[in-house]
């Protein structure tokens, strides 16, 4: 019990502190380039040319802005929403991150050790990616443009690799849920790509993601339901 | 001044630096806090370290990934740009699209014309105004949202983990269904990382000390494959 109390009294109010002092502060921080472009070099934007671009930027990725902490909220958790917003690239890297170090350490989504691991595997996956940005961009396109054009082109098929890679992964652990949910997912992209729901703005982006992963937790809690009455 | 030469000046690069600074100090302070917390939940000290690692050889694919994408977008908007918005909150899809948006507003357009120190400003507000959705709602629903998760599964801690096992095989579904119905390399290289994970999964019963390599080996193999065929 205390370890609970000691998660539950301690360490998640003073992550939310700190999460929610980080955001603000990413918030401000992501305005600098911009104010440095107008105080240094007198480069302000075209206030109404501006708000055109708003709203079209809005219009693709408003949804998105909702729907992407709604719907990896189950997967990573508190501590992770916060790391991973401030973060970016969250589908192609800190979920798969998260979930290979709870794989490796052997505990279980959804329980504190769960989240505390997920939380490591997060953090050291946002080193990583600094790193490999920050020696990127001093090497620049020296680095990049040195690499062969069949090396650029083969790397598109590293991140679906992953996501197949991923999914036997979790697959194993409950063959007959991963099984129905995949089929269904297939389905539902067959109709989002065939323009089914194409009614409803911007589904493109963010209605898969979303409908798969409720979807999934109620088939989940459903499925074990019926097994207790049985 | 040319716009490049603005884009990829000293100012830019320092408080581009900031942002970068900063999220490595969440990082840092995030995995500080959590080896902290780990014994007094019950974790070892092995279980972190085994955390650390498998998560530090899943990083290296996807992080050449957007290394890659970085170039494109280094090209239209600079150094110091590129660099920050792939470290802190952005994605290349996001931040290509929003950048266009931008320079397209003024008539430019992004890696056709030359661009202009206008079309750049308009491309560094456009990609700022355009992402900030994303950290504001995130930041202030993340406790709400406990809440909301908590109230669900009425505190029972085996419904917690119906959610998240739930949750996690849903998003994986979704980014392997959304791949696989388009039937083309993408959909092969889906289906082979798959195949050649079940594989090593498979092998590493035998000789466990491959365990943690399981998804680096499958990837990599399953991208070269779908390469050369």
């Amino acid at each position: 019990m205390s370890n609970s109390n000691f998660y539950e009294n301690e360490y998640l109010p003073q992550m939310h502190k700190i999460g929610k002092l980080i955001g603000v502060l990413a918030v401000c921080a992501s305005f600098f380039p911009a104010i440095v472009l107008g105080l240094v070099y007198g480069l302000w934007p075209n206030w109404s040319a501006l708000a055109t671009c708003f709203v079209s930027a809005a219009a693709s990725f408003a949804f998105l802005w909702f729907m992407e902490p709604i719907s990896y909220y189950p997967v990573v958790g508190p501590v992770g929403t916060y790391m991973a917003f401030v973060s970016g690239n969250i589908s192609n890297m800190r979920i798969p991150c998260a979930s290979m170090a709870q794989v490796s350490a052997a505990v279980e989504p959804g329980t504190n050790q769960g989240s505390i691991i997920a939380t490591i595997g997060m953090g050291v996956s946002i080193i990583i990616n600094v790193v490999i940005l920050s020696v990127g961009v001093i090497g620049g396109q020296a680095i990049l443009s040195a690499l062969p054009a069949e090396v650029t082109a083969a790397l598109n098929y590293l991140l679906p690799a992953l996501f197949g890679a991923l999914f036997v992964q979790f697959a194993m652990k409950s063959l007959k849920l991963s099984g129905i949910v995949l089929v269904l997912a297939c389905i539902l992209y067959v109709a989002i790509n065939s323009g089914v729901f194409n009614f409803i703005p911007g589904a493109s982006n963010w209605l898969g993601t979303l409908v798969c992963v409720f979807g999934a937790i109620a088939i989940n809690i459903l499925m074990n339901k019926g097994k207790k009455e049985a | 001044m040319n716009a490049m030469q603005i884009a990829n000046s000293m100012p830019m690069w320092i408080t581009c630096g900031v942002a970068v600074v900063l999220v490595i100090a969440q990082a840092v302070i995030f995995v500080k806090k959590a080896f902290e917390a780990g014994p007094k939940v019950g974790l070892s000290k092995e279980q972190m370290k085994h955390a650390v690692k498998s998560s530090a050889l899943t990083s290296i694919g996807p992080s050449i990934v957007i290394l890659s994408g970085m170039l494109s977008l280094l090209i239209s908007v600079g150094g110091p740009m590129a660099w920050m918005r792939l470290s802190f909150i952005g994605s290349v899809m996001f931040e290509s699209i929003a950048a266009g948006i931008g320079t397209g507003s003024v008539g430019v357009a992004l890696g056709v014309d030359e661009l202009t120190p206008l079309a750049l400003t308009m491309a560094v507000w456009t990609m700022i105004l355009g992402s900030i959705g994303w950290i504001i709602f995130s930041t202030f629903a993340a406790d709400k949202m406990d809440k909301v998760q908590k109230k669900m599964s009425g505190g029972n801690s085996a419904v917690m983990g119906l959610i998240s096992t739930g949750a996690m095989i849903g998003v994986f579904s979704s980014m392997v269904a959304q791949r696989v119905v388009t039937l083309n390399k993408n959909a092969l290289a889906t289906v082979l990382g798959a195949i050649l994970m079940y594989v090593m999964m498979q092998l590493s019963k035998k000789v466990p000390a491959l365990k943690e390599w399981n998804l680096t080996i499958a990837i990599l193999v399953a991208m070269v494959i779908v390469a050369v065929i």
